[in-house]
């Protein structure tokens, strides 16, 4: 128990980079979602092209190869030089994207032709019709399944360990090499991530229910 | 004053040529019923005219615009031609007023308050004040299409379009809905109606049209086509429908 204690402010500056890594990434994988979404849905038989083949390239490699190829592969170049943080925080970003512009695509397609007729029959663009009326009928369609990308992408961040990054798992790691406590080091540590995972998909019960009301 | 001008205006879907060679005129403030059979081209034909559908060829000018030209903004024309679908096509995720705000804000830059204040007397008009707060999930279809109804006319359109207004009601709601169509049509509202509702057109349209396999079989005032049909196919058509 005692143990325990003492390593807690420990795990506890591991959860926090966790978090920060989690958060940047998962902004940054919406918006490229988003795009690579909107590309997949363009007239243009090039961006279609482009988003797609981006689309498949991550969904098809596991997320270490992706992992690696960023920060031990780009970082051969000359003129690019990552560290750790900005590789590891890049992949789970553009793992999540690729994911998140499936699913943003399949919850764009799902919502009714006759929704985006109605907006330009008003006079709105092909911007703003997307912007007003597709859109947000769409990611409130997609709130369960984005939240569940959300957690995966969260549980994916405990391979950044594996470069040296000082999240969670990899605090758990230091800790156990100091103390040999591996059984109860990983328990404390899985509570952890089990904690902030539950409160995300509360916090997706709570967001489903109020747009319910609306 | 022509309003709508139709110039062998020809629309495929693939090899499905579905409007063959159409040219009307419409007046400012006429009232024109199309009537037809189910696959005719009949809803193909009015998406032509605010181009929710490409034109394979042919010209659609509207107050004098070629809308099938490139150089054609085409959303500043589809502002003055308001569309009432059948299905409704409101907006689920907002409230009726915010359906109705949406397109004067968004489209035509209307400060919010004054597009709420204009929202509330078209509210008036289709005798839907107490429902402003509503979301569309909550009313029936005569008020989803009363709302659909106002939502166009917010954007203060010269022209209506009405793609069976009422088929999608049940039959004791049809009634409030023509009500309001018909005081738009007495307002002097230039519209462009497809309908079942034959009782409709013989009251307020002033010319009625029959489309079949996308070609103007026949137009002629409703009196006239309905009570004598000149054509074959207007007639069988007619003896189907007026029972
Ligand atoms: N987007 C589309 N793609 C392919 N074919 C289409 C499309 N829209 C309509 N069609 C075809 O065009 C023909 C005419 O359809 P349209 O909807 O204009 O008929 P309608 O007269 O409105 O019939 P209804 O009374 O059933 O509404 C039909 O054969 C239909 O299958
Ligand atoms: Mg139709």
């Amino acid at each position: 128990m005692e143990v325990i204690m003492k390593s807690l402010p420990y795990l506890f500056d591991g959860l926090q980079v966790t978090l920060k890594v989690f958060v940047i990434a998962i902004i940054i994988g919406f918006f490229l979602g988003l795009i690579v979404a909107l590309l997949r849905l363009s007239p243009f038989f090039i961006l279609r092209w482009i988003a797609k083949f981006f689309v498949d390239a991550i969904r098809g490699t596991p997320i270490l190869v992706q992992l690696f190829f960023i920060y031990f592969g780009l970082n051969t170049l000359e003129f690019i030089s990552l560290d750790r943080m900005t590789a590891g925080i890049l992949t789970i970003a553009i793992n999540a994207g690729a994911y998140y512009a499936e699913i943003m695509r399949a919850g764009i397609q799902s919502i009714d032709r006759g929704q985006d007729e109605a907006a330009r029959s008003l006079g709105l663009t092909n911007v703003q019709s997307m912007k007003f009326v597709i859109l947000p009928q769409a990611f409130r369609r997609m709130l369960p399944t984005f939240t569940n990308q959300a957690i995966i992408s969260l549980k994916d961040t405990s391979l950044l360990s594996v470069i040296g990054i000082a999240d969670l798992t990899q605090r758990g790691q230091v800790q156990i090499a100091a103390t040999f406590k591996a059984f109860e080091i990983w328990i404390v540590v899985g509570v952890l991530y089990f904690i902030i995972i539950y409160l995300l998909s509360l916090l997706s019960s709570f967001l489903e229910r109020r747009f319910k009301l609306s | 004053m022509t309003m709508i001008q139709v110039r062998n205006l020809m629309k495929s879907f693939g090899e499905n040529h579905v409007l063959k060679d159409i040219s009307i005129d419409i007046a400012e403030k006429e009232v024109v019923c199309i009537i037809g059979a189910s696959g005719s081209g009949k809803s193909t034909f009015l998406r032509c005219l605010n181009r929710l559908e490409d034109i394979t060829s042919g010209h659609v000018l509207i107050e004098n615009v070629d809308i099938t030209s490139k150089k054609t903004n085409i959303n500043k024309v589809r502002q003055e031609v308001g569309m009432v679908f059948q299905h409704f096509n409101l907006f689920p995720h907002k409230s009726v007023i915010e359906n109705i705000i949406l397109g004067p804000m968004k489209a035509r830059g209307v400060p919010k308050i004054e597009a709420e204040q204009q929202a509330r007397e078209l509210l008036g008009k289709v005798g839907l004040s107490e429902k402003e707060k509503a979301y569309p999930a909550s009313l029936s279809g005569g008020q989803k299409q009363r709302v659909a109804i106002a939502r166009s006319l917010a954007m203060n359109p010269k022209i209506m379009l009405f793609d069976e207004p009422t088929s999608a009601l049940d039959p004791e709601m049809v009634g409030e809905v023509l009500q309001v169509m018909k005081q738009l049509a007495k307002e002097g509202m230039t519209m462009v109606v497809v309908t079942h509702e034959m009782g409709f057109a013989k009251e307020v349209a002033d010319r009625v049209i029959y489309i079949d396999e996308g070609l103007i079989v026949e137009e002629n005032e409703p009196l006239q086509l309905f009570n004598n049909p000149q054509n074959e196919r207007t007639k069988a058509f007619l003896s189907k429908v007026l029972v």
